[in-house]
């Protein structure tokens, strides 16, 4: 179920991050060819840094990758408080602060100046890595149950 | 500003931090917290969630993946190794040896990026495996990295020194940029006296002389790699494109010398390279984000128009403000992020500097210098993390062997502050 996940995330990053560079490269080319520069490419990258941000985060969770400062000996009881403060932020912050977000961006209806994209679509990243990072806490107790 | 909030937001960053809470979700939870005295759960957990999307949203901040992306196809594309080759024929028989090349190659890709997490990532990327191959200690290679990382902040080109321009409103970008040149130098200086002393005193090996015929051919396997340096300066300085664009560039360019030209890497191993490359970005934004709303609730509870009433009390005495206001930013830059540092405390604190007859190009340069200090030094310091990302080293190791650094860099910072000639004698000569 992991595995299933981690693959998913992998993909969906690979391909961010190589499409922001795709679309960068693309948008210095054209400005050449064209001297003409793009609007729409700028707003493009930088929404997809928002996804890929959070989506990334989301996978260092799963894979331990976040930085934290250790001065306490590690314990069971320890690392159930920074699981549950994880959690806590995962839930609240993302999953209920991103969702009311995107719910309020959207009623708004703003949209994004070059692409007219609604704005709330770019903050669905928020809820979803909440979620994500929820998963992956859950995993990791069940992983640690057995 | 209520002191109850503003101990609370510390008290409880401090705690979580303590904990072994990630940094990200403690500064996030803090603010949080804070929040909930003067809102309800709803709209505070909204303002959090907007801050970070929103902190997120910013076209400068799209260099850092893509120059983290650069950087490890330099490393694996075997670049890096002719880079460092090149660099060990030209300083590596020092004293001092590979942390000299460290720094060295700091203080270059530094002129060329204007980003500290960039340099921390192209230069330790490559650098540190090879430190510890020669059997150097991870975390000195990761101090040694991080703080020289640093002086591609005081280098131009650099954005922090566009962002205090914006800030101070109106300040010359270009008089700040070639101030920037000899304090940037000083520091580069002052870190290769510390890191050559400290490196021939644990006996760490010195290369053997290299032969000039030699030297020449390592200049020509490096000059490929050499010739991104000179695409993305040229870019950056000539206006060509935006350091975000050179960053797109640079992937593009180490791709192709990594893929077709070199053949070390293979179209294969490309997903696995773009994968690392994005979670050791996305590691470091996550703490951007949340630093962005931690930020914003300092502001909300007006924090610094408190700092600015007390500054009052002082009167006026050059050496005493300007002492008192480096040890405020030196803490400020322990908890702060380095771009909302320079957003909130410029306009409270160039007033009060320039009463007592402070230069605003001057005093941009003490602020960055000053506030660099800060991104090496825990609680928060988005350079060191990332050295520490970077190099798998820990942040209390890495902490312990900045110290002596720390001292060069305070050494540095005091000369430029009281001798303002250091970063205005540049800029008067050419007369900007």
């Amino acid at each position: 179920m992991k595995a299933i996940v981690d693959r998913f995330l992998e993909g969906a990053l690979a391909a961010i991050l190589g499409g922001m560079v795709l679309v960068v490269s693309w948008q210095v080319l054209t400005r050449f060819l064209l001297r003409q520069p793009s609007s729409i490419t700028e707003e493009l990258v930088r929404f997809a840094l928002v996804w890929l941000a959070l989506l990334g985060a989301s996978y260092g969770f799963g894979q331990r990758a976040h930085l934290a400062i250790d001065l306490l000996p590690r314990g069971p009881k320890l690392d159930l408080i920074v699981r549950l403060a994880v959690a806590v932020f995962a839930s609240v912050v993302l999953v209920f602060g991103g969702w009311r977000l995107v719910d309020i961006t959207l009623a708004l209806g703003q949209s994004s100046a070059a692409l007219q994209v609604e704005r709330g679509y770019v903050y669905v990243v928020l809820p979803l890595s909440g979620l994500l990072i929820l998963f992956y806490i859950v995993i990791d107790f069940h992983e640690r149950a057995r | 500003m209520d002191p109850v909030h503003t101990l609370l937001l510390l008290g409880i960053f401090i705690t979580l931090l303590v904990l072994g809470v990630p940094i990200a979700v403690g500064i996030a939870l803090s603010a949080l917290v804070t929040l909930l005295f003067t809102m309800g759960l709803e709209t505070a957990s909204i303002t959090v969630a907007q801050r970070i999307a929103t902190g997120l949203d910013r076209f400068t901040l799209l260099a850092i993946p893509f120059f983290i992306l650069s950087g490890q196809l330099m490393n694996r594309g075997g670049s890096a190794r002719r880079l460092v080759d090149l660099a060990r024929a030209l300083v590596g028989m020092l004293p001092g040896g590979l942390a000299y090349v460290n720094i060295v190659a700091g203080m270059l890709f530094g002129a060329i990026s204007g980003s500290a997490a960039a340099a921390v990532a192209a230069v330790g990327g490559f650098m540190i495996p090879r430190m510890r191959e020669q059997g150097y200690d991870t975390s000195f290679s990761a101090a040694v990295n991080v703080s020289s990382a640093t002086t591609s902040l005081i280098i131009p080109p650099s954005n922090i020194l566009i962002v205090y321009a914006l800030a101070s409103g109106g300040v010359s970008i270009a008089a700040l940029f070639v101030a920037g040149y000899l304090p940037g130098l000083l520091v580069g200086i002052a870190l290769m006296a510390v890191a050559g002393f400290i490196a021939k005193k644990r006996g760490y090996p010195v290369d053997a002389p290299v032969a000039p015929r030699e030297i020449f051919r390592r200049f020509l396997a490096a000059l490929p790699s050499l010739f991104l340096v000179v695409l993305v300066m040229g870019g950056i300085i000539g206006g060509t494109f935006t350091a975000t664009e050179a960053g797109a560039i640079a992937v593009v360019y180490s791709f192709v010398l990594a893929v077709p030209v070199y053949r070390e890497v293979t179209l294969r191993d490309i997903p696995k390279v773009l994968v690392d490359a994005a979670v050791t970005t996305s590691i470091v934004l996550l703490l951007v984000g949340t630093s962005m709303a931690f930020s914003w609730v300092l502001a909300y509870e007006r924090i610094q128009q408190f700092v600015g009433e007390s500054f009052a009390l002082l009167g006026g005495s050059p050496i005493a403000t300007l002492l008192s206001i480096n040890v405020i930013l030196l803490v400020v830059g322990t908890v702060l992020d380095m771009t909302q540092a320079v957003l909130i405390f410029t306009p409270i604190l160039l007033p009060v500097v320039q009463s007592i007859g402070v230069d605003p190009v001057h005093f941009g340069i003490v602020m960055v210098l000053n506030l660099c200090i800060g991104l090496c030094t825990p609680p928060v310091g988005s350079v060191l993390f990332l050295g520490c990302s970077v190099s798998g080293a820990r942040i209390t190791d890495v902490s312990r062997a900045l110290i002596p650094l720390y001292i060069a860099m305070v050494v540095a910072l005091l000369l430029v502050t009281f001798l303002p000639d250091i970063a205005l004698a540049l800029p008067r000569w050419l007369g900007i």
